[in-house]
């Protein structure tokens, strides 16, 4: 009676627990760390975007200094 | 009918892990600990229950896992020494029919908690596997007490789900993990998810609790106390009053000796004449023996090479006969005595480098333990507060085993080496958000840097 009490409580248990482990998202993919590297992706995205921005930028000055000292 | 319940549950784990394999390492866990092929009577006692999980775990892992964040760590790397050195030693063992049988259960043990940190790469993962590793072991330790409480107990008398003496189901061991998960159970209390917080969970882990107090004084282990001292102990550090924790646990402790039986007091007076009892000479004489054992094979001998020992000492016998109690000294010849150590069973079978190995896996493990609770002792948002009390739990179940462990034979207690494995997990996880957040900080940075330089070309 006892063992069987103890079974069933102990297997009831884990059976809400992996069902609630199945329906987690976090599961497989941690979402602290996700997090973490889409913050970090971003980052680097807009900074390679500042960086090219930039870059056009001074190209497109170079050009306009080099036709003003053609003409 | 046994045999149903756990084929039902079995194959409705192995259902869900179609959906998510990570729950065949789980199903593993409880397998190993549970052993449910060997508490029934049937279909069950003739499948390979463990073969089985352990082939659906390591499958699933390989075909279907992401292993983003899988590493392969020093401890690990120190398991597998210890595995290698284990067969090499086998094969060279001074009793290879006996060395072969421990060995067949040994190198699973190792090979899963080599395995087992792959997989635990997401905070849930670390949860889920703590979480079946207490409630496999509480269905043992809710059954134990139980008995204890309706009256069962007495050392060596009380039925386990499997009564061979062996594995988990032998009583000092039993004691020992019990005490050693409690710190663990009330982690969850406060951290867990799977059982967010509430009253039902916090009376569950005290029913628990107490169950776990009660394998000891149940079974009459005697390492069992002393675990319960270590546990009070290592309590002392994490408590803001601790002269209302020890006066506490004083009041608990007189409070609940009238209750005890005097088999318990008999047996417990033992620790402190260990010459009266023969279980306690023996244990220094095996150890005394092992000592000189590998001075002539400091490479070891092999599982079971405690076989080849044989000595004789002098005992009290103690003849109660009405009111007279006589006390006699006899002369007791004993062979083949177990080492009832870790360390000299390690010291006895593996010789220096494998205690040295089994030393250095346990003690890298409390101070990566350590660490990390420093490092994430000040943490508060919810994303990272749970670390710290978890490496303190993992950290206080570490020395509990140790204390537990050097009064019995039990170095390759699977248990105890998925708690190692836990601790590898929680390790590397917690290497993963420092490495994220040093990269999150860096691209800041350069964001910054960007933007700054941006802003100085717009003003020019």
């Amino acid at each position: 009676m006892i063992d069987t009490f103890a079974l069933a409580l102990g297997h009831g248990l884990l059976a809400v627990a992996m069902m609630r482990l199945v329906l987690r998202e976090g599961l497989d993919v941690d979402p602290l760390l996700d997090d973490i590297k889409s913050e970090t992706s971003g980052n680097r995205k807009a900074a390679s975007a500042l960086g090219r921005n930039e870059a056009r930028r001074a190209r497109s000055e170079q050009g306009a200094e080099t036709g003003e000292g053609a003409q | 009918m046994k045999d149903l319940f756990f084929l039902v549950f079995i194959a409705y784990v192995m259902l869900l892990g179609l959906r998510r394999p990570f729950l065949w390492v789980l199903l593993y866990v409880y397998i190993d600990i549970l052993a449910p092929q060997r508490i029934g009577y049937s279909i069950i006692t003739t499948l390979p229950m463990s073969l089985i999980a352990f082939a659906a775990a390591f499958g699933g892992w390989l075909a279907l896992d992401r292993k983003e964040g899988a590493r392969f760590t020093l401890r690990q790397g120190l398991m597998l020494g210890l595995l290698g050195y284990c067969w090499w030693t086998t094969g060279n063992a001074d009793f290879p029919l006996d060395a072969q049988t421990k060995w067949d259960w040994v190198w699973k043990a190792l090979l899963f908690a080599i395995f087992l940190p792959l997989t635990l790469t997401t905070r849930a993962r670390l949860e889920g596997l703590a979480l079946s590793l207490v409630l496999s072991v509480a269905m043992i330790v809710i059954a134990t007490g139980l008995k204890v409480v309706t009256g069962g107990g007495g050392y060596g008398e009380l039925n386990f789900f499997v009564d061979d003496n062996s594995g988990i189901y032998e009583s000092s061991t039993l004691a020992t993990v019990a005490i050693g998960l409690i710190p663990l159970l009330w982690w969850f209390v406060k951290h867990g998810t799977i059982f967010p917080k509430h009253w039902t969970v916090t009376v569950f882990a005290a029913a628990l609790t107490f169950s776990a107090l009660l394998v000891p004084i149940g079974t009459e282990a005697r390492t069992g106390l002393l675990c319960i001292a270590a546990l009070a102990v290592l309590l002392l550090r994490y408590s803001k009053q601790r002269i209302l924790f020890i006066a506490g646990a004083g009041v608990l402790g007189l409070t609940a000796l009238p209750f005890l039986p005097q088999s318990y007091y008999d047996r417990m007076a033992t620790i402190a004449e260990p010459g009266g009892d023969e279980s306690a000479s023996t244990r220094v004489a095996v150890w005394n023996w092992t000592l000189d054992y590998v001075q002539t094979k400091p490479m070891g001998g092999g599982f079971d090479a405690y076989r080849a020992n044989k000595f004789t000492y002098t005992m009290p016998v103690k003849k109660t006969d009405g009111n007279t109690t006589t006390v006699t000294y006899q002369e007791v010849e004993d062979k083949a005595r177990a080492y009832h150590s870790s360390v000299f069973e390690m010291l006895g079978e593996q010789g220096w480098p494998g205690l040295g190995m089994w030393l250095l896996l346990h003690l890298t493990g409390l101070w990566q333990m350590e660490r990390i609770q420093r490092r994430f002792k000040k943490a508060e948002d919810e994303t990272t507060r749970w670390i710290a009390p978890l490496a303190a739990a993992l950290q206080m179940g570490t020395v509990i085993y140790i204390v537990g462990a050097l009064f019995q034979g039990i170095a390759y207690q699977p248990v105890m080496l998925m708690l190692v494995g836990l601790q590898i997990g929680l390790n590397t996880y917690c290497l993963r958000i420092d490495s994220a957040r040093g990269l999150l900080e860096r691209s800041a940075a350069r964001k910054a840097a960007v933007a700054g330089q941006m802003r100085g070309a717009v003003a020019a």
